[in-house]
């Protein structure tokens, strides 16, 4: 075991007893609780943790926070998970993990290769390498050499919850500014949520040594850290990031630590009434050649690994800026030891105030890094002809505002010349920035900016906040005087560290004509991906701005894009994985089906319905082929429950119907009913079903079981929209009335042997009717409707007395042989009767020409939904696709549904399509319907079925093969 | 350990979907109802009778399932003039209690419905999003009820005890 030879012997806040073991790329390491991977790697001085997603080329840890550019791993056993930066991940006992991008390891890598092909391979290369004879035979082999970590192999046993939240004011950060933000706004009695990605409130105060009034800064954290946690109206979250910002202030928020332990993370869709982002600031990259070499790490992150973790990141350092930043860092880092050979900064003159933090200290004004030594780390810096030895490069490139958030918002970014980076402009949304997000780049301004912005937005809420007393925080004063690219800096000058996209790719990209920053990102990659310009952006905007002679206000800034940190598709899925993933509906008899050893089938709308109910010994098609037989011959019996059924009631009821009904349904007589088509405002079929008249103003419609939603959606918009003067109401009741139809020759007498008092004889209760009365002493409606061409009863009970009526139904029919069905034979039944069905005849393409039934269309009415546009379309006398029945020449060939019909079976544009086939229990064949160009006129002739397996030819014949005068469903 | 709530499959209860001008419907209900809620998304009750106010000029009357028979025979559903709507729809919603220290945890899971008492206070209810689908939710004593589609009951009772566990 490993010992830790970068600890400090004392300091930072970890628990230094609490030992923590880990392995990373194989190897055994030590850390404390309080440690994340990348501090206890530091610790354990790993330099090389990671080889960049191109070139392979070795990288160490470079952040110390989610701007992480270099060193993503993947992690193991019950944590599973990708592309995590390592500075992000909670140091924990047993933790697992290795590298992306590297095989074996990060340390031996044989995608290092690629470094000898680096110039083969610049930016944008796949475009113009791979382009024949399709890229897509390189893609899977590029795409693994250049990868990122993959999806975890084993679904994680853990839980993950999607939970909702709203609050008066959500507060992106819990650094300086957003903590004092929450403590105005909370004050004032809002409803608060304050959320920050760090394990512990601070921000940058957790990496800094800063004073607030009288006490260190963490001190006052603490404190208010408390204060809020002693408010019931806010809600704190830390170790959760603000990933998303979406319309109308929802925000996603990525919480990795719930306190309820049954979960490993947790998503929140936060409704917000006013947001602040107070996500602080990131610093920039220097851009010289070599910085992206293992001991190259940002100045902030050296200091915060000193600070916070007690870890010294090397042994001699060079530090190498264009700002006062890294001065105080400077300053910590010689604290605990490290040996800070020199500062070179890029400016000609360093203030004094950045001077006076690192008496002593050798400062090279003027002066730029112009060589790093060291091939699998940093050995030496070369200034100036200048060899300085050292181990760690301290660089600090100037600090962005996290502006992520905020322009996710869709808020105007602008350029700030004091700043050199761009900040938060006229808001979207009902969004402020504070603190560094905003430029407040010293404590007593973020201070000050957090609570000004608290005040503002509890203003916006309608409430009366105090400003409080601020306290006093001294800070050195920030300036920076841009470094874009250090002179000389080429092909090996990192811009996007975590895309490998460097100066050279950002002028190649110039070169062909790729002018626009936009352009730019996306021939490069530059800022894409899991960094999405985190480190990188502003330098790439920069150095386009120097080389185009503008000003990088005048290149823009690109688009920041969601998520700001990966985050696990298991928290934004939540509690819906596995069997519940997506709602399912189930009748009263679902129970009665699954025990009776049904193969139950999702048929639209979420429900689910037995498929067919096999016997011992039978196959597939025995059972569906049995089930038809029974209702051809017999009596079978099955659930219609999920029929759509709706009451429309009113004054203006009949005239509603005749207006969205093709044909008319005002003229119904109570007791009976029609069946009717209903067309969108295209003239397409919407839906079919049949209308009954219970009374004179109150009819039931029936939609069909998939169309049932949008059928009753249809209804209410136009009521509301276009008839709002029309005295309609409608009541679904699709669930207060449950069916078991009974169908088949012998259904009357089942129907009569279970006991009614409704007299059944057909004179009495024909075809299109319905009753209400009683059966097996239940309360019943009963219809007389048929979608299997047979004698049919449409019994409707509450559902709560459904299964006692099923039971009834089953033991009447036991002597008649009765057996239930399921979707599968009644779609045999179906089709043998020419029936049209949503979904298969019915796609959103045909009208009731195109499918024979011309005869819906009323004459009578001047008007109804659809008719103008049916009219329209076919008065322009183009050939339309129509409904015929088809019969393959043999007799024993099924033919796939959806096959297409091409003229003569030829590779040619189709003429039509098979919407179904089956075999045909009363024709002891396959037989199908299809809609085919001018089908109609030609019937009797022949038609191809077009299969990559071969061409099936078909006879054309009317699309019904079973009783065509309808004798037997009205018998 | 996961939330310390309880949910509850409730027995059917007698429901009854009322549409038209409350005056209209005043005149035929009669003292059948309790009175109009005062704002909308809020109920009234009295005598075990609930009434819930679902939408513009619509209620939905909520009473013991023992009542249904004799409710029916006060409101005449088939006999409702054609200015109002009066239709049984008792079994048609499956009701679930949450209760319970965490029902409030396991609520924000359920439903986008913001719940704060300032926002959703005690005679508060509403038809809302659950899990994707509809539902009717409202303030009871120790916790919450929701209302959902008696078909989508199983997958929906499925769905709250994976929140709970």
């Amino acid at each position: 075991m490993a010992a830790e030879p970068g600890r400090l012997p004392e300091g930072g806040r970890i628990d230094r007893s609490r030992p923590l073991q880990f392995r990373f790329d194989g190897r055994a390491y030590t850390g404390f609780e309080g440690d994340t991977l990348a501090s206890a790697l530091l610790a354990n001085r790993v330099r090389i943790t990671a080889r960049s997603f191109k070139y392979h080329r070795p990288r160490g840890v470079m952040g110390a926070g989610p701007e992480e550019p270099a060193t993503l791993v993947e992690l193991e056993g019950d944590l599973a998970s990708g592309n995590r930066p390592a500075t992000t991940v909670r140091l924990t006992d047993g933790l697992v993990a290795r590298s992306v991008n590297a095989w074996p390891s990060a340390s031996f890598d044989l995608g290092a290769v690629n470094q000898a092909l680096a110039r083969f391979i610049p930016a944008g290369f796949y475009y113009k390498t791979f382009k024949w004879p399709d890229w897509h035979l390189y893609e899977p082999s590029i795409r693994k050499a250049a990868g990122l970590a993959g999806a975890p192999r084993e679904s994680s046993n853990d839980g993950y919850e999607a939970r909702h939240a709203h609050t008066d004011l959500l507060i992106a950060g819990a650094g300086p500014a957003g903590l004092m933000a929450a403590l105005v706004a909370g004050r004032a009695g809002a409803r608060v949520m304050i959320v920050d990605e760090g394990a512990e409130a601070g921000g940058s105060l957790l990496n800094r040594r800063l004073s607030i009034g009288d006490q260190p800064a963490m001190g006052w954290v603490a404190a208010a850290v408390a204060e809020l946690s002693a408010m019931d109206n806010v809600i704190h979250l830390q170790n959760a990031t603000v990933w998303a910002y979406r319309e109308h202030n929802l925000l996603m928020v990525h919480e990795r630590s719930p306190e309820n332990s049954s979960l490993s993370g947790r998503s929140w869709r936060v409704r917000a009434g006013q947001v602040i982002t107070a996500t602080g600031a990131i610093e920039r990259m220097m851009v010289f050649e070599g910085n992206d070499r293992p001991g190259v790490m940002l100045a902030s992150a050296v200091q915060a690994y000193v600070n916070r973790w007690a870890v010294r990141s090397g042994q001699r350092a060079a530090v190498f800026t264009n700002n006062d930043s890294v001065y105080a860092a400077a300053a910590d880092m010689a604290r605990a030891g490290i040996d800070v050979a020199a500062i070179i900064d890029s400016r000609d003159s360093v203030p004094d105030h950045a001077r006076a933090l690192v008496p002593g200290m050798e400062i090279l004004a003027g002066h730029t890094v112009g060589k790093v030594h060291g091939r699998r780390g940093l050995r030496a810096v070369t200034v100036a002809g200048r060899r300085i030895d050292c181990d760690l490069l301290a660089v600090s490139g100037g600090w962005n505002p996290a502006v992520h958030l905020y322009s996710q918002s869709r808020s105007r970014i602008v350029w700030d010349e004091r700043l050199a980076s761009f900040v938060p402009g006229d808001a979207a949304q009902a969004v402020l920035a504070a603190g560094a997000a905003n430029g407040a780049m010293t404590l007593g301004a973020a201070l000050a900016e957090g609570a000004a912005r608290a005040l503002a937005a509890v203003a916006a809420l309608g409430r009366a906040a105090a400003m409080p007393a601020l306290p006093e925080a001294v800070d050195t004063p920030y300036t920076v005087a841009p470094l874009w690219t250090a002179p000389g800096a080429a092909a090996k000058s990192f811009l996007d560290v975590q895309n490998d996209v460097t100066v050279a790719d950002i002028e190649l990209a110039l070169r062909e004509g790729y002018s626009n920053i936009e352009h730019v990102k996306r021939y490069t990659t530059g800022g894409m991906g899991i960094d999405q310009g985190k480190t990188g952006n502003v330098n790439i905007i920069g150095a386009v701005a120097e080389r185009q002679g503008k000003t990088p206000g005048e290149v823009g800034v690109t688009t920041f894009r969601p998520p700001y940190t990966p985050v696990d598709f298991g928290a934004i899925a939540g509690r819906r994985a596995g069997p519940v993933v997506l709602p399912y509906r189930h009748t009263p008899l679902t129970g009665w089906h699954k025990d009776h050893g049904a193969v139950m089938y999702e048929a639209g709308a979420r429900w689910r319905r037995p498929g067919y109910y096999p016997r011992p010994g039978e196959s597939f098609q025995d059972s569906v082929n049995r089930e038809a037989r029974t209702v051809r011959e017999g009596v079978g019996i099955y659930d219609g429950s999920p029929l759509g059924k709706y009451e429309v009631k009113g004054r203006d009821a009949g005239r509603f119907l005749d207006w969205i009904y093709t044909n008319v349904m005002s003229s119904l007589t109570a007791g009976n009913g029609r069946y009717g088509l209903m067309l969108t405002d295209d003239g397409m079929i919407l839906d079919d079903g049949v209308s009954f008249r219970l009374a004179e103003d109150r009819f039931l419609v029936s939609t069909s079981t998939g169309n049932a939603d949008a059928v009753w959606q249809h209804m209410e918009k136009l009521l509301r929209i276009e008839r709002p003067d029309w005295q309609v109401r409608i009541t679904n009741v699709t669930s207060q009335w449950a069916n078991a139809t009974i169908c088949g020759p012998k259904a009357r007498e089942v129907l009569a042997a279970m006991g009614t008092d409704i007299d059944l004889a057909q004179g009495a209760f024909p075809f299109m009717a319905f009753r209400d009365g009683t059966v097996a002493d239940l309360p019943t409606r009963v219809v007389r409707v048929s979608f299997t061409g047979e004698l049919s009863f449409e019994v409707n009970v509450r559902p709560r007395d459904l299964p006692t009526l099923w039971e009834a139904a089953m033991e009447a029919g036991r002597s008649h042989g009765i057996a239930p069905i399921g979707s599968e034979a009644n779609h045999v039944l179906r089709v043998e009767k020419g029936f049209l069905s949503l979904g298969h005849e019915v796609d959103g393409t045909v009208d009731p020409h195109d499918l024979g039934m011309g005869w819906v269309m009323s004459k009578k009415k001047p008007d109804f939904l659809g008719k103008r546009s049916v009219a329209l379309r076919r008065s322009a006398g183009r050939p339309r696709r129509e409904l015929v029945g088809i019969r393959p020449l043999d007799p024993d060939r099924q033919i796939p549904e959806g096959a297409p019909l091409t003229p003569g079976g030829r590779k040619e544009a189709t003429e039509g399509f098979v919407t179904a086939c089956v075999w045909s229990v009363v024709e002891s064949r396959w037989v199908g319907l299809a809609l085919l160009t001018d089908g109609r006129a030609r019937i009797g002739g022949r038609a191809y079925v077009r299969l990559p397996d071969g061409i099936i030819e078909v006879a054309l014949c009317p699309p019904v093969f079973h009783d065509p005068e309808g004798e037997r469903l009205r018998s | 350990m996961g939330y310390d709530a309880t949910i509850t499959q409730l027995p059917l209860r007698a429901l009854f979907d009322l549409q038209g001008e409350p005056s209209a419907i005043g005149d035929w209900c009669g003292d059948a109802l309790p009175a109009f809620p005062e704002r909308p998304n809020s109920v009234s009750e009295r005598d075990g009778r609930t009434l819930i106010w679902t939408g513009p000029d619509h209620w939905l009357l909520s009473a013991p399932l023992g009542a249904e028979a004799g409710l029916s025979e006060e409101l005449r559903p088939d006999d409702a003039p054609a200015d109002i709507g009066v239709t049984a729809l008792s079994d048609t919603v499956t009701f679930f209690a949450v209760t319970g220290p965490d029902a409030g945890a396991v609520m924000a899971v359920a439903t986008p419905l913001d719940l704060h008492p300032d926002t959703f206070p005690a005679d508060a209810a509403s038809w809302t999003e659950s899990f994707g689908t509809k539902a009717l939710i409202r303030r009871i004593g120790e916790g919450y009820e929701i209302a959902v589609d008696r078909s989508y009951s199983d997958w929906f009772g499925a769905m709250l005890d994976r929140v709970v566990a």
